[in-house]
C-alpha cells in the first residue's frame, strides 16, 4: 500500500529511470528538541556580551584614545617595520632552511651532522634569547669587518638575524619532512633516465615537496609575524616598540596595547587569507584536479 | 634463434654478488643477453630478480662481479689497472642507454603525461623541445594514449600510467629496456593492455630483460627464460625448455605453484 503510493505517477507522468521525487521518499520525523544546545548557546552569548560590555564601558580602557592612535604615523611606521621584519626573515629563513634540509639529507656525514646540529641549536634556544644574543654581539666581537659592531648591528638587524635563524631551524624540519614525503621511486625513475642524484633531488623531488610544505609554512609565517614583537625588547622599532614608546610618554598603557592588539589581529587575518589562496593555488597546480591542471597549462602557454 | 646467438652481446652479468645488510641477495649471478634478445626472468619473490635489475643500472651498487652493457662497465671504470667507482655524472651518462620500467610506474607526479615523456630528452639529452615533443606525442600515440598527453598521472589508471612509463623510457632511445614486474601492481583487467604494449616493443627489435610472473607472456614473447631462486640462476633455456620440461625440481615446483 505504502509502496504503491510512493511509486504512483505524479500528474500522469511516469518518473524516469533513476528519478524519484525526493519529497515522496523523505523520512518524515520531527527533529528532537535539543535543550542542551540551546542552553549552551544562550550562556555563551551572555558571557560574551558581558565581556564586551566590560571592555566597552571600562573607563581604564578609554577607547577614544585607542581610536586617536590607531592610525598615528608612529604606529603606521611600526607596522611597516613589523611587516618588513616578518617578510624578510621568512624569506631568508626559507633559503637557509633549504640549504640546511639538503645538508641533513646529504650522503656526506659531516654535512649531515652540521645540518642536524644547526637545527638542534636554532630550534632549541628560545627566540627571545636569540634576539638578546644578537643584540649583544658587540661584547663577543667588538669589531666586524673593520666596522664598529654596535653601529653595524642595530635593533632591526639584530632582530632580523635572530628571527631568520631561529625560524630557519623550524623551516628546515618542515622541508626535510616534505622531502621524505616524496616516494623514493621518484628518485629511482629520475636517475634511470640519466639525471644525477643531486639533479633528481633538485628537479624532481623538490618541486613535489612544495604542496606539502606550503600549509605549515603559512602557519610559520603567522607565528613569525607575532614573534616579531620580541624585538621590542631591543628597541627594534616595530609595532610593539612604537606602542611602548607612546605609552611610555602618555601612560595610556591599555588603550595603546589595544591598538597593537587590533593591528596584530588585522595582519594575522590578512596573512590567513593569503595562506588560504596560496594553498588552493598550489594544491591545484600540483595536478590533482583536472580543471586546475588545464588552467595551469593555459597560463604557461600564454606566457611562452 | 640462430641469428640471435650470432648477435653481439648487449648485456653481460658475471658473478654478481649483492648483500642487503646481512642478507646475501645475489650469490654469483651470471647472465648474458644478446642484442635484440627478449629475456624473461622468473622466480619466487625474494629470489633476487628485482635486485638484479637494480644492480644492472647501478641503482643499487653491486658488491662483487661485473656488469657490462655493450662491453662497458656500469658504475665502475678501470684506470691504469685499478678499478674506480665512477662519478655520479658518468653513472648517469651510462644509465641513459638503459630504459627502466618499474612495478609502481614512478611517473613524475607534478608533470603531465607528455612532460613525463619529454623530460629526459629535453633536460638530459638536450634535444630541441619541438623535436622531443613530436617524438613524445608519437610514443604516447603508439602506446594508445594520444588523447591523454595533458593528463597528470593521478588522473590515469594504473595501466595507463604504466604505458606512459614505457613511453618515457623509450623516449631516451635506450639500447636495453628492463621491466621490473611491470604488471604486478595492476588490477587484473589492466594487465593485458600493458603486456600488449610490451609485446609491440619486443617486435620492434628492442633488447629486453623482463622480470615477470606472467608465464603466458614469457611463453609467447621470450627468446629465453631464466629461472632464479635464492640469489642464483637455477636454469635457463628457451621458453618451452624451461616452462614445459624444467630440469630442476625448484623450477618445476615454482611453475606448479604459479599455474
Amino acid at each position: 500500500m505504502n509502496l504503491e503510493r510512493v511509486a504512483a505517477p505524479v500528474a500522469g507522468r511516469l518518473p524516469e529511470q533513476g528519478e524519484v521525487d525526493r519529497r515522496s521518499v523523505a523520512v518524515k520525523a520531527r527533529r528532537r528538541p535539543r535543550y542542551g544546545q540551546w542552553l549552551t548557546a544562550v550562556l555563551a552569548l551572555a558571557a560574551f556580551a558581558a565581556l564586551v560590555r566590560s571592555q566597552a564601558t571600562n573607563p581604564n580602557l578609554d577607547w577614544a584614545v585607542t581610536g586617536q592612535y590607531l592610525f598615528h604615523p608612529m604606529i603606521l611606521d611600526g607596522i611597516k617595520i613589523t611587516l618588513l621584519l616578518s617578510v624578510l626573515s621568512m624569506l631568508i629563513s626559507i633559503v637557509m632552511a633549504f640549504v640546511v634540509a639538503l645538508m641533513t639529507q646529504s650522503q656526506n656525514k659531516v654535512a649531515s651532522l652540521i645540518g642536524r646540529a644547526y637545527v638542534w641549536f636554532f630550534r632549541g634556544v628560545p627566540m627571545l634569547v636569540q634576539v638578546l644574543l644578537w643584540f649583544n654581539m658587540a661584547v663577543l666581537f667588538p669589531r666586524i669587518l673593520g666596522q664598529d659592531t654596535n653601529t653595524l648591528i642595530s635593533g632591526f638587524t639584530a632582530g632580523l638575524c635572530a628571527l631568520s635563524l631561529a625560524e630557519s631551524g623550524y623551516m628546515a624540519e618542515i622541508i626535510r619532512g616534505g622531502i621524505l614525503s616524496v616516494p623514493p621511486g621518484q628518485t629511482d625513475a629520475a636517475v634511470s633516465i640519466g639525471l644525477t642524484r643531486p639533479q633528481a633531488l633538485r628537479r624532481i623531488v623538490l618541486p613535489q615537496t612544495i604542496r606539502v610544505i606550503i600549509p605549515p609554512t603559512g602557519n610559520q609565517f603567522i607565528g613569525l609575524l607575532k614573534a616579531s614583537a620580541l624585538v621590542s625588547v631591543i628597541g627594534g622599532s616595530d609595532l610593539l616598540t612604537k606602542t611602548q614608546l607612546i605609552y611610555g610618554q602618555n601612560f595610556k598603557i591599555l588603550p595603546l596595547l589595544a591598538v597593537a592588539t587590533i593591528w596584530y589581529l588585522a595582519l594575522v587575518s590578512i596573512a590567513s587569507v593569503g595562506q588560504h589562496f596560496l594553498e588552493r593555488h598550489f594544491s591545484a597546480s600540483a595536478g590533482h584536479r583536472k580543471a586546475a591542471g588545464s588552467r595551469g597549462r593555459r597560463t604557461r602557454k600564454a606566457t611562452s | 634463434m640462430s641469428t640471435l646467438t650470432e648477435a653481439p652481446t648487449m648485456l653481460r652479468v658475471e658473478g654478481v654478488h649483492k648483500w642487503m645488510g646481512h642478507n646475501h641477495v645475489l650469490r654469483g649471478v651470471d647472465l648474458e643477453v644478446r642484442q635484440g634478445e627478449i629475456v624473461c626472468i622468473l622466480g619466487p619473490s625474494g629470489s633476487g630478480k628485482s635486485t638484479l635489475l637494480r644492480c644492472i643500472n647501478h641503482l643499487d651498487p653491486v658488491d662483487g662481479g661485473v656488469v657490462e652493457v655493450e662491453s662497458e662497465r656500469i658504475g665502475y671504470e678501470t684506470r691504469r689497472g685499478t678499478l674506480y667507482e665512477q662519478s655520479e655524472r658518468d653513472v648517469a651518462r651510462a644509465r641513459r642507454r638503459i630504459g627502466m620500467v618499474f612495478q609502481h610506474f614512478n611517473l613524475f607526479q607534478h608533470l603531465t603525461a607528455l612532460e613525463n615523456v619529454t623530460y629526459g630528452p629535453v633536460k638530459v639529452l638536450r634535444r630541441p623541445r619541438a623535436e622531443a615533443v613530436a617524438h613524445g606525442r608519437e610514443l604516447l600515440a603508439s602506446v594508445g594514449l594520444g588523447q591523454k598527453e595533458d593528463s597528470y598521472p593521478s588522473e590515469l589508471s594504473g595501466g595507463q600510467q604504466q604505458r606512459v612509463a614505457i613511453a618515457r623510457a623509450l623516449a631516451m632511445r635506450p639500447q636495453l629496456m628492463m621491466f621490473d614486474e611491470p604488471t604486478s601492481a595492476l588490477d587484473p583487467e589492466l594487465v593485458g593492455e600493458v603486456l600488449a604494449v610490451m609485446k609491440r616493443v619486443a617486435e620492434g627489435g628492442m633488447t629486453m630483460v623482463v622480470v615477470t610472473h606472467e608465464i603466458g607472456f614469457a611463453r609467447e614473447v621470450a627468446d629465453r627464460v631464466v629461472f632464479m631462486d635464492q640469489g642464483v640462476v637455477v636454469e635457463e633455456g628457451t621458453a618451452s625448455e624451461v616452462l614445459d620440461d624444467p630440469r630442476h625440481e625448484r623450477t618445476a615446483s615454482f611453475l606448479r605453484r604459479v599455474r
